[in-house]
C-alpha cells in the first residue's frame, strides 16, 4: 500500500518540524521521501500530523494488576487497546515484569490488540548480592543480566530498589547501600553497555549519577515532594539524566474504593497498585520548570483509561488556565508546545526504549502516523478537547483508525524485546536454584505471549 | 525410552519438577508425583478404592436409556441440538481445564446465551467478596516459600487437596530465606477435624461446627490491642499469639472454611489478615485444589471485571451472579473439567435425573456426570495429549506441553467446533 497524507502541518521535533505545512509519503510500512504512485491520498487539511504515541511507562499487565478490577473502573485487556488506539498511541510499554512473572506479563500484554507493547525486566538485586560486592565479578552479572533479559522478553532493565536491604536481621551482612550500588551500577553499565531506569524516590534523587546518561529516572513526579527534591530532579535532568513523570492519575470519582492493593514482588517494598492518587502539582511543577529535552510524559500508575486519563494531564501542559487552582500560583508559567507534547510523548519515549524507527516521521521510520483535527484559528486553550481522540492512526503503514473509527480491528501487534544473545551461565543456573519453577518454566514460552519481535 | 520434563495437573499447585520416562508413544513412569497427579497419568491403576475411573476414549450417546458410541460428528450434532435449541442453557465446571479451552467455552456462553458456572464458585466468592471489604496483600508461592515464617491453614487440608503444597511452598519447602524449612516456621490449622495436619502443626485448633467466627472473633481479642476478654471458643488466645509473632504470614484457607457462614468467615479472615497486615506483612490466600480455577477467575476479571458467574441469557445484558447456580432454572447443560454430578447432593441429582434435563459432557475421564449424560465427548488430557495453558494458583501461567499423540481432540477444539455447530 502506498499512502500519501496531504495539506497536514507536520509537528516533528526529531527534525525540526513545527507545524510545518509537508506531504508524507509512505510506501509499505515505512516513510519514503517520494512515491511515484499512491493507492490512496489522506487529505489532512486543517489537522496536525504527528508520529504514533508511545507510552512509555503503560502499566496495563503488572502481575496482579487484574484484582484492581475488583473495584471496578478499569478497562478490559481488549477495551485498552482500543483505547490506546483511539488517543493515537502505537506502543505501550509496561514497566514491571520480573524473572517470574514475566509470563504473566507478556501473556497480559498479549490479550491488548492493535497496539504494540514491550516491558521492563525488574532486577531483583537480591539475586545478585555478593557478586554486586566484588568487581572482578561484574562482567559475570552483565551477562547474566543479558541472559535474563533475552530469556524473560524484556526490552529494557528497571530496578525498583537500587539497595540491597533484607527484611530479615540475619541478611545484614549482605546489604549493600544505595551509593555503593550506584557505583557498581555504573560499572556494569559502562563495561557492559547496560543501561537502567531507576524507579525515583527522595532517596534516588539524592544519590550522585557519575554517568547520567546512562540513568532514566521513572516515575519523577512521585519523588519530587518538596522543594529541594524539585531542585535536585531538575539538577539530575539537566545532568543529562532522562526521566519520565509519572503523574499521579486522579481518583475516578465514585468508582474506585482506595483499599490497599500490594503485590509482594520478593523486593523490600511490595508494590503498591493502588497509591494515593490525585496530587498531579509535583509532576506539573517539573513539567513546567524543566527547560531540556529530557523529560518524557508518563502516568504514575496503573492505566485505567488512556482516553480519559490522558488530555486532561495534555490539558494542564498546555493551558495555564486548566490548572488545579490550588498552589497554582507557585507553578512556573510555561504552557507546552505542540512539538514540546510530541517530545515528551512520541521521540523521547522511542529513544529511551531504542525504537530507532518510531518517534519521528524521517524517511526510513516505521509509518506510524497519528493525526489529529486541528485547526489553525484554535486556540491554545483548547487542543486538548482536539487532541483527546485521533482522527486517524496509521501502524506500520496500515490505516487503524479512520475518520474516528476503528476499521482494522484484526491488525497484528507484536511485543518487542532485546535480543542479546547471551546465554545461561554459571550464575543464571545458581540463581535459578532458588526458583520455585524449573528454569525452563521460567523463561517465556512463545505460547504466552508474541508475536515477538527482538531487537539486536 | 526418552525422558521428558512435565507440568502435573493434578492440583493447583501445578509442580512442574515431575520427569517422565516416555517409550513407544507411551508413559512408563513418573518420577516426583503425587497422588492426584498419579491418578491422572495413569488413570485405569486403580489407586482408590472407591473411585471409578477409566479413560473415555470414543464419543457416546445415550439411546433408549444407555450409551452407544457414535461419531465424533454425530455426537457433536445431538450436543450443538440439544444446546442451540436449550432456552434456558448452563455451562458448568471450567476449573480443571486449560485456559485456551476456558475462552472458548466464554465464547460458546456468549453466542447460546448461557450462565458460565466455574465449579467452585462457592469457595472462590466469599474470598473476593472480602477482597473488596478489605483490600489484598497477594504474595506468589515463589515469595511465600522464601519468606512465611507463620503458616495458618483454614479450613483446608492440602494433604488432600494439592498433596506437594506443603513441601514445595508452605511448610517444609526450603526457601531462601527460611533455610530450614519447617524448623523455621510456625505452622497452626483450623479445622473441624483432628486431620493428618497435627503430627506437624504446632498448633491445631479443633473447632465445631459454627464455631468458626467466635473463634475469629476471640483471636482478634487477644492480638494487641484487643480487650483480652475470655475467648468463647478454646484455643483462640494461643492462636492469637502464634499469629501476632510472625514477621510473615500467611493464611491459606481451603473449601472448609466455606461450607458454613462463607461470606461471614471469609470476611472475618480478611479483616484478620488486613489488621495482622498493619503490623507486619499478612496474606490471604486460597487453596485452589482445580488445577486451573485460578485462570478461569483471572480470565472473568479480564473479561467481564468481575470473578463471578456470568449469565448472558438476560434481556438486560451480561448479568453476573455470586451466589451458586440454582440447577432448576435450567434446561441443559454442558459440563468440563469438573464432575457435576459427584458433588451435587443425592436428592438434587435425583431431580436433576427426574427432569431428564439434557447433559453434555467433555471428560478426559468416565465419572458420574458422564454416566448421567445424554451426549459424552472424550477428550485428550490437557498436559499430556495436548498443549494449554494454567495459572497455577499464585496466579502465574505455565505452559502444558503435549508429549504423547491422541487421536483425541483437545476440550478448546470441540468448544470451537461446537461454536460453529450451535
Amino acid at each position: 500500500m502506498q499512502i500519501k497524507i496531504t495539506g497536514g502541518r507536520v509537528f516533528d521535533p526529531a527534525q525540526g518540524l513545527d507545524g510545518t505545512r509537508q506531504d508524507l509519503c509512505i510506501k509499505g510500512d515505512r516513510i519514503v521521501s517520494s512515491l511515484k504512485k499512491t493507492d490512496r491520498v489522506i487529505e489532512a487539511g486543517g489537522r496536525v500530523v504527528v508520529p504514533g504515541g508511545i507510552d512509555l511507562r503503560g502499566q496495563v499487565a503488572t502481575y496482579g494488576l487484574n484484582f484492581l478490577r475488583l473495584w471496578g473502573g478499569f478497562s478490559s485487556p481488549q477495551e485498552l487497546g482500543r483505547l490506546y488506539a483511539a488517543a493515537g498511541y502505537t506502543h505501550v510499554h509496561e514497566p514491571f515484569l520480573t524473572m517470574y512473572t514475566a509470563g504473566y506479563v507478556h501473556r497480559q500484554l498479549a490479550a491488548i490488540p492493535l497496539v504494540d507493547t514491550s516491558a521492563s525486566l525488574v532486577l531483583n538485586l537480591r539475586d545478585l548480592d555478593n557478586y554486586l560486592k566484588s568487581i572482578d565479578q561484574l562482567e559475570e552479572v552483565g551477562q547474566t543480566v543479558k541472559a535474563l533479559q533475552e530469556k524473560t522478553r524484556a526490552l529494557d532493565l528497571r530496578l525498583l530498589e537500587p539497595f540491597v536491604r533484607y527484611r530479615q536481621d540475619f541478611y545484614a551482612h549482605r546489604t549493600l547501600d544505595s551509593v555503593k550500588t550506584m557505583e557498581m551500577l555504573t560499572r556494569l553499565a559502562l563495561d557492559c553497555d547496560l543501561r537502567f531506569t531507576l524507579e525515583a524516590s527522595p532517596e534516588i534523587l539524592e544519590l550522585p549519577f557519575p554517568e547520567p546518561g546512562l540513568f532514566h529516572l521513572g516515575a519523577l513526579g512521585r519523588a519530587v515532594t518538596d522543594g529541594r527534591l524539585l531542585d535536585l530532579a531538575l539538577t539530575r535532568l539537566a545532568e543529562g539524566v532522562t526521566g519520565d513523570l509519572g503523574f499521579a492519575s486522579p481518583d475516578a470519582p465514585g468508582k474506585m474504593d482506595k483499599k490497599p492493593v500490594k503485590i509482594d514482588l520478593g523486593g523490600y517494598y511490595p508494590l503498591d497498585l493502588n497509591p494515593a492518587g490525585g496530587d498531579l502539582l509535583p509532576a506539573l511543577r517539573l513539567a513546567l520548570a524543566h527547560q531540556g529535552p529530557n523529560l518524557a510524559f508518563s502516568l504514575g500508575g496503573p492505566v485505567r483509561n488512556p482516553l480519559e486519563e490522558i488530555p486532561p494531564l495534555f490539558s494542564m501542559l498546555c493551558d495555564r488556565r486548566a490548572r488545579p487552582l490550588v498552589d497554582a500560583k507557585d507553578l512556573p508559567d510555561r504552557e507546552f508546545s505542540l512539538s514540546d507534547w510530541v517530545w515528551a510523548t512520541r521521540a523521547l519515549p522511542a529513544k529511551i526504549l531504542g525504537l530507532g524507527d518510531r518517534g519521528h516521521l524521517q524517511a526510513g521510520a516505521r509509518a506510524d502516523v497519528a493525526l489529529f483535527d486541528l485547526p489553525p484559528e484554535i486556540p491554545q486553550a483548547s487542543w486538548p478537547q482536539y487532541f483527546g481522540r485521533c482522527h486517524t492512526l496509521l501502524k506500520a503503514g496500515e490505516v487503524l483508525i479512520d475518520n474516528f473509527e476503528l476499521v482494522a480491528p484484526e491488525t497484528p501487534k507484536a511485543t518487542y524485546y532485546r535480543r542479546t544473545g547471551v546465554d545461561v551461565g554459571p550464575l543464571l543456573v545458581e540463581i535459578c536454584q532458588y526458583r520455585s519453577l524449573r528454569p525452563e518454566n521460567l523463561w517465556v514460552a512463545d505460547a504466552l505471549g508474541g508475536a515477538w519481535v527482538g531487537l539486536d | 525410552m526418552e525422558q521428558q520434563s512435565l507440568i502435573c495437573t493434578g492440583c493447583g499447585c501445578l509442580c512442574d519438577d515431575l520427569d517422565v520416562t516416555l517409550s513407544q508413544g507411551q508413559l512408563q513412569e513418573v518420577a516426583n508425583v503425587c497422588l492426584w497427579g498419579l491418578s491422572r497419568f495413569f488413570p485405569n491403576k486403580r489407586l482408590h478404592p472407591k473411585k471409578e475411573r477409566h479413560r473415555l476414549l470414543e464419543p457416546l450417546w445415550r439411546q433408549n436409556g444407555r450409551l452407544q458410541k457414535v461419531s465424533y460428528t454425530k455426537a457433536l450434532e445431538q450436543a450443538a441440538a440439544i444446546l442451540g435449541t436449550s432456552r434456558r442453557p448452563l455451562i458448568y465446571g471450567l476449573t480443571n481445564t486449560g485456559s485456551w479451552a476456558q475462552e472458548a467455552a466464554l465464547q460458546l456462553a456468549r453466542k447460546i446465551k448461557a450462565r458460565l458456572e466455574p465449579a467452585d464458585l462457592a469457595f472462590k466468592a466469599p474470598y473476593y467478596h472480602s477482597l473488596r471489604k478489605h483490600g489484598l496483600y497477594w504474595a506468589p508461592l515463589e515469595v511465600i516459600r522464601d519468606e512465611a515464617d507463620t503458616v495458618l491453614f483454614w479450613g483446608a487440608n492440602p494433604l488432600h487437596s494439592c498433596p506437594r503444597h506443603l513441601v514445595r511452598y508452605s511448610v517444609f519447602a526450603r526457601g531462601r530465606y527460611t533455610e530450614r524449612g519447617v524448623e523455621e516456621r510456625q505452622v497452626a490449622a483450623v479445622d473441624l477435624y483432628q486431620t493428618e495436619m497435627a503430627k506437624f502443626c504446632h498448633l491445631l485448633v479443633q473447632i465445631e461446627p459454627g464455631q468458626e467466627l467466635a473463634l475469629l472473633q476471640g483471636v482478634g481479642e487477644h492480638l494487641p490491642g484487643g480487650s483480652g476478654a475470655k475467648p468463647p471458643v478454646k484455643g483462640a488466645r494461643k492462636l492469637a499469639k502464634l499469629l501476632s509473632q510472625a514477621q510473615f504470614g500467611v493464611i491459606f484457607f481451603g473449601r472448609g472454611a466455606t461450607y458454613n457462614q462463607g461470606f461471614g468467615v471469609l470476611d472475618a479472615l480478611g479483616g484478620l489478615a488486613a489488621r495482622l497486615g498493619k503490623k507486619q506483612t499478612w496474606a490471604l490466600f486460597p487453596l485452589s485444589g482445580d488445577f486451573n480455577s485460578q485462570g478461569l477467575y483471572h480470565l472473568l476479571l479480564n473479561e467481564l471485571g468481575v470473578p463471578e458467574a456470568p449469565d448472558f441469557g438476560h434481556e438486560d445484558g451480561v448479568l453476573t451472579s455470586s451466589m451458586p447456580v440454582d440447577f432448576h432454572e435450567f434446561d441443559a447443560i454442558l459440563v468440563l473439567g469438573a464432575d457435576l454430578f459427584w458433588f451435587l447432593p443425592e436428592d438434587q441429582a435425583l431431580a436433576w435425573q427426574q427432569r431428564q434435563v439434557p447433559v453434555v459432557s467433555l471428560s478426559p475421564f468416565a465419572n458420574r456426570t458422564t454416566s448421567c449424560a445424554q451426549v459424552v465427548l472424550p477428550t485428550a488430557l490437557a498436559g499430556l495429549e495436548a498443549a494449554e495453558v494454567a495459572y497455577r494458583m499464585d496466579g502465574l501461567p505455565l505452559v502444558l506441553k503435549k508429549l504423547l499423540p491422541t487421536a483425541l481432540p483437545a476440550d478448546r477444539d470441540i468448544l470451537l467446533d461446537l461454536i460453529q455447530a450451535v
